[in-house]
């Protein structure tokens, strides 16, 4: 009795925060698969069914198709640079906890996260700027041309990375750190006694060790990569006398196609493409990262 | 009395109204000031019956403020809040807040172009026996205007006023170049680009000779391009009767523009993409000479008042984008809106908007010397040639996805080395531009046979 008043009791506390849940997360996830297999332009009162028309579209739609590449290109070069470059920075800063400027390191690679984005973008759009920006005075000193960072087809791309991976890395430091402290301190104490060296104890324990950490990490930069917008928009705003060319993302394709072009539904079915991907791709993360403890 | 005011100025009286405002000097106080004036302007919302204005243009802000005010006898217990934003945002507001119904009794100010989509839905509001009457009054304003603010037979706005391009250029960097006078044909803006522009000891222009709209996003880049292929004698789509629309792109007026992007991009140099542009980087002298609208000439005189310049109309002719004053209210209010729409047309009011904002009003009957006899840059939207051409975006749904669509594959084109002198690149995107926006009007239904 008392067992499934507890239970009750906990279902009953439970509720509204599912409640909740399922208003701000489910539903609108469930409406956005009903509208993209719709007709809409956000006006009229009239929704056709069309069936899989809009996806249709999006397999011949080259603007889609660019945004989807870019996407998945800024989404993998964040990955790549944020994991093993986290992973490290967390190590030295373990490695030196003790230090009095622990705190201070901590802090100036945790800063980028919590500074707004819109700012910062400012910032380094700045920086990247062809005529004034300091990227290219200080390549100049070393005898490199200067270059139009965020008009060249590819080199914008890389802006792009470079800025969501500056952003990303804090948080990633700081999850990697909370793992690393974790971590059992006698293990490391034993690898001393066998003579492992400083970056052998990090290379064969703290790296598989920190594995749960590492899918965590890398599934929450991977889903932030995949819904890069601002930093696009704002590196390639175009507000007057600021060139840029605007590295078309896939929530940029959205918003552009929901409100600019009234098209809700065909928005809709690439928001439904978008969450594909990630659910794929973390599902592919879980498996791999389960198969490899079985093994 | 009236409360009209904009969000920034409301929490600013709040702060300058409290006694104690000099110990509110902590960024913690100003936020909560900041939030309480928030608050305050909330619960005054729900008393007071309150009217919109919403602008695309935030350098009109003063403008609406302006007739709010003169409004403020006739309505002492309307609240009209006026709200300019960037035209972007100001797109996706109206689109929300007018389709959601959420936004209330406003007055928007959009061009037909835009506001179609809205009028084929029946959400906004036609207008009352005396409005029409002032409007369709032939000596206020033409039937272009007229037509602008009308969907069929009905009309449904107020005319206002217009974008209309004109070139600018810098007499000093003319006089320097050994040029009197503006380029004539289009032939002749490519040959002073190249005597105009500025180069450092490598060859490197620091100085572009004609700006040209070359990056950025939105459908700018498609509407300049468009601007500059009128000149050549042919629009981006015609009307091919029963509102069907086709593209004319792919033909030789797009192909001279086209080159002529690219002749001066990757061949004579004269302008790059990475280069400032626009407005800006005309009031730096970072570039000669450049083709805008009307408003520039205010935002020189705030931002640049010792620029050696001048206007000039273009070889052909412009683009003519009316905006008009639009609304969706009801009852009491919708009247109080409408006389907001006709009071911002009083002589007096736009008088000063031409000279305050440099927007070009629409009214014709009013007397405008005072302003263009102190600004002559005015000159060449108002007296321009006997012939002179007009061209404005069609008032059809997809417009804005056609341009923004042209204007992406024109940003990946201008950036493309190759395709300059390449004939058969040139036509291959001109070609492909034109499949594109026809296959929009198609799907749409609005394809010509």
């Amino acid at each position: 009795m008392i067992k499934r008043r507890r239970f009750l009791f906990a279902i009953a506390a439970l509720l509204p925060v599912l409640a909740i849940y399922a208003w701000v997360r489910v539903m609108p996830i469930a409406e956005i698969l009903r509208l993209s297999l719709h007709r809409w332009d956000i006006i009229s009162k009239n929704k056709p069914f069309i069936g899989l028309d809009n996806f249709r579209e999006l397999l011949g739609d080259d603007l889609f198709l660019t945004a989807l590449t870019n996407t998945a290109i800024i989404a993998f070069g964040v990955l790549a640079i944020t994991i093993p470059l986290s992973l490290a920075i967390a190590g030295l800063i373990h490695h030196r906890t003790r230090s009095r400027f622990a705190g201070v390191w901590e802090t100036a690679i945790f800063i980028p996260h919590v500074v707004s984005l819109v700012p910062a973008a400012m910032a380094w759009k700045w920086i990247f700027d062809a005529k004034l920006g300091p990227l290219n005075a200080l390549l100049a000193n070393v005898g490199i041309a200067p270059r139009a960072w965020l008009f060249d087809p590819v080199w914008s791309i890389v802006c792009i990375i470079v800025l969501c991976s500056w952003q990303a890395l804090g948080y990633a430091v700081l999850i990697y750190l909370v793992g690393f402290k974790n971590l059992p301190k006698s293990l490391y104490e034993a690898a001393e006694l066998d003579g492992a060296s400083g970056l052998q104890r990090f290379r064969f324990l703290s790296v598989p060790m920190l594995k749960p950490i590492t899918l965590y990490v890398s599934v929450v930069t991977l889903v932030s990569g995949f819904n890069v917008y601002a930093q696009a928009f704002v590196l390639a705003s175009d507000s007057q006398g600021a060139p840029g060319r605007q590295v078309r993302v896939l929530v940029l394709d959205m918003l552009e196609n929901a409100f600019r072009n009234y098209r809700v539904g065909y928005a809709a079915s690439e928001a439904v493409v978008l969450l594909c991907i990630v659910l794929i791709l973390t599902l592919i993360q879980f498996s791999l990262l389960r198969e490899r403890r079985r093994s | 009395m009236i409360r009209y005011r904009s969000l920034v100025q409301s929490v600013r009286n709040f702060t300058d109204a409290s006694p104690d405002a000099s110990r509110l000097a902590s960024p913690v106080s100003r936020l909560a000031v900041g939030v309480a004036g928030v608050l305050a302007l909330g619960a005054s919302t729900v008393n007071a019956e309150e009217l919109k204005v919403w602008s695309g243009y935030p350098e009109l802000a003063p403008f609406y403020e302006r007739v709010a005010e003169g409004l403020s006898d006739k309505y002492p217990d309307l609240d009209i809040v006026v709200e300019a934003i960037p035209l972007r945002e100001h797109e996706k507001r109206v689109a929300l807040g007018l389709s959601s119904g959420s936004a209330g009794a406003v007055v928007v100010e959009l061009p037909k172009s835009t506001a179609s989509r809205y009028l084929e839905n029946d959400l906004l509001t036609p207008a009352p026996e005396d409005v029409v009457a002032a409007v369709e009054d032939s000596g206020n304003y033409g039937e272009f205007f007229v037509d602008a603010a009308s969907f069929g037979d009905t009309l449904y706005g107020v005319p206002l006023f217009r974008g209309q391009g004109a070139l600018f250029y810098n007499t000093a960097m003319f006089e320097e170049a050994g040029l009197d006078g503006p380029p004539e044909t289009m032939a002749e803006f490519t040959e002073y680009a190249d005597k105009l522009t500025q180069r450092d000891a490598d060859g490197n222009p620091t100085v572009s000779g004609w700006s040209l709209r070359l990056s950025g996003g939105g459908q700018g880049i498609a509407e300049k391009f468009w601007i500059n292929m009128f000149q050549y004698g042919s629009n981006l789509m015609e009307e091919a009767g029963d509102g069907q629309w086709r593209a004319t792109i792919d033909n030789d007026a797009g192909r001279a523009a086209f080159a002529q992007y690219l002749d001066n991009v990757h061949v004579k140099k004269n302008v790059t993409v990475e280069m400032p542009a626009d407005a800006e980087a005309f009031e730096r002298g970072q570039t000669a000479m450049f083709i805008r609208e009307s408003w520039v000439i205010g935002d020189i005189a705030a931002k640049a008042p010792d620029l050696e310049y001048a206007t000039a109309p273009l070889p052909v002719g412009s683009i003519a984008l009316p905006a008009n004053l639009f609304l969706s209210a009801e009852g009491d209010v919708a009247r109080a809106a409408w006389d907001y729409a006709l009071a911002s047309n009083e002589a007096e009011h736009l008088v000063w908007m031409l000279d305050n904002v440099g927007w070009l009003p629409n009214r014709g009957d009013v007397d405008y010397s005072s302003v263009l006899d102190v600004t002559p840059a005015l000159g060449a939207f108002v007296d321009y040639p006997e012939g002179y051409e007009f061209f404005t975006l069609p008032a059809i749904g997809p417009i804005e996805e056609i341009l923004t669509r042209v204007a992406a594959t024109l940003t990946d084109a201008f950036a493309n080395a190759d395709l300059a002198g390449n004939d058969s690149g040139i036509d291959e995107t001109l070609a492909g531009l034109e499949a594109d926006v026809n296959k929009i009007l198609d799907r749409e239904g609005l394809l010509a046979e």
